[in-house]
C-alpha cells in the first residue's frame, strides 16, 4: 500500500470541471488536470484527483 | 477560488456558522478522526453500524453494469458494501477530506474484493460530474455534515440519471420517549467521552452528537426530498429510528 498510485485515465471519461462542468486535459507531468475554462489546474495526489476549486491552482 | 458572495448560515452541531465555515470545520474533524473513525464507530454503536450499512445495501439491491456515486463514501465502508453484493457495479467514491479518501482506498486495497473504485476529493455541493451521470446515489452518515441539505441534493438530483435512485443512510428521530431519553443521555454523556478515550478528540464527537440533533427528521427529510424533485419517496426505520434510510428516485 505504500507505493505511489498512478490516476486512472479512465477517470477522465467521467470527471468535469466542478464550476464550469467543462472537459478537463490531464498533465501527466505535473500530475494535474486542467480545466481551460475555468483556467483552473486540480491538483491529482497519490492517484487521487483533487477537485475542489479552493485547492486548485490558476492557470493562465 | 470561487467566493460566496452571500454569507448564509448554516449550524455546526449546536453552533450558528456560515455555511463557508461549516466547511472548514467539518474537514478539521474528519481529518481528526479519519485514522480513529471506524473503531470508534464500532465503538460507539456497539458494532450497530455494520448492520445499518448492510440495510442500505440490501435496500438499494444493485444490479448488474450500473453506476453509483457513493457521497461522502471515504472510508469505503458503503462502497465495499455494494461490490461484495454485485461486482458489476462501477462505485465512484466522493469524500471531501483526502484522508478519509486515503483510509478508504487502503482498506478496500486490502480487502477481497478486486473491483477497481474510483476515489476522488470533491465538494457534495459542487460535483465533478456531469448531468444524469448515475444509477444510484449513496450517502451513508455524510449528508448531515453537509452545509446545506436543499442544495446538496438538488447537486445529486442533477447527476442522477432519469430513473435514477438516491438512498441515504443517516441518523434520525427516535419517536418513543422513553427510549429517545435513553439514547439522549447515552449521546450527551457517554459519547464525547469514549471520543476522547480513544481519538483523543472530545470536540469532534460533540460535534457529532449535536449535529445529530440537529439533522431534519424522518418526515422533513422526505419533504426535502420532494420539494428537490424525488418522487416515490419513502423510509424506513431501524433501531428504533436511530437511523433512518430514505429513498427516492428521479423520474
Amino acid at each position: 500500500m505504500e507505493e505511489e498510485r498512478k490516476f486512472d485515465r479512465h477517470m477522465l471519461e467521467i470527471l468535469v470541471c466542478p464550476l464550469t462542468h467543462c472537459q478537463l486535459a490531464y498533465d501527466k507531468e505535473k500530475q494535474e488536470l486542467i480545466s481551460k475554462a475555468a483556467n483552473l489546474a486540480y491538483p491529482i495526489r497519490d492517484g487521487v484527483p483533487i477537485m475542489l476549486p479552493d485547492e486548485a491552482r490558476t492557470v493562465e | 477560488m470561487i467566493e460566496n458572495t452571500h454569507q448564509d448560515n448554516t449550524s455546526f452541531g449546536y453552533r450558528t456558522v456560515t455555511e463557508q465555515e461549516k466547511t472548514g470545520l467539518v474537514k478539521e474533524v474528519f481529518s481528526s478522526v479519519s485514522s480513529k473513525y471506524d473503531i470508534m464507530n464500532d465503538t460507539m454503536s456497539f458494532g450497530i453500524h455494520r448492520v445499518w450499512k448492510d440495510a442500505l445495501v440490501d435496500w438499494m439491491a444493485p444490479k448488474d453494469k450500473t453506476s453509483c456515486l457513493d457521497l461522502a463514501g471515504g472510508t469505503g465502508d458503503i462502497a465495499k458494501r455494494i461490490l461484495k453484493r454485485n461486482a458489476g457495479v462501477d462505485v465512484h467514491v466522493v469524500d471531501l477530506t483526502p484522508d478519509m479518501i486515503f483510509e478508504g482506498r487502503n482498506k478496500i486495497g486490502l480487502g477481497s474484493t478486486n473491483q477497481p473504485v474510483s476515489w476522488i476529493v470533491g465538494d457534495g455541493l459542487q460535483l465533478p460530474f456531469k448531468d444524469n451521470q448515475f444509477d444510484y446515489c449513496t450517502i451513508g452518515f455524510g449528508l448531515r455534515n453537509f452545509r446545506n441539505y436543499t442544495n446538496a441534493l438538488k447537486e445529486i438530483y442533477r447527476v442522477l440519471k432519469l430513473g435514477g435512485r438516491l438512498l441515504v443512510l443517516e441518523f434520525s428521530n427516535v419517536p418513543n420517549e422513553s427510549l429517545r431519553q435513553l439514547y439522549d443521555s447515552y449521546s450527551f454523556k457517554v459519547i464525547p467521552k469514549l471520543g476522547g478515550i480513544i481519538a483523543s478528540d472530545v470536540d469532534s464527537y460533540q460535534y457529532l452528537v449535536e449535529s445529530i440533533r440537529k439533522f431534519p427528521g424522518q418526515e422533513e427529510l422526505k419533504e426535502l426530498m420532494a420539494e428537490t424533485g424525488f418522487e416515490n419517496i419513502r423510509y424506513r426505520n431501524l433501531s428504533f429510528g436511530v437511523v433512518a434510510i430514505h429513498s427516492g428516485w428521479k423520474i
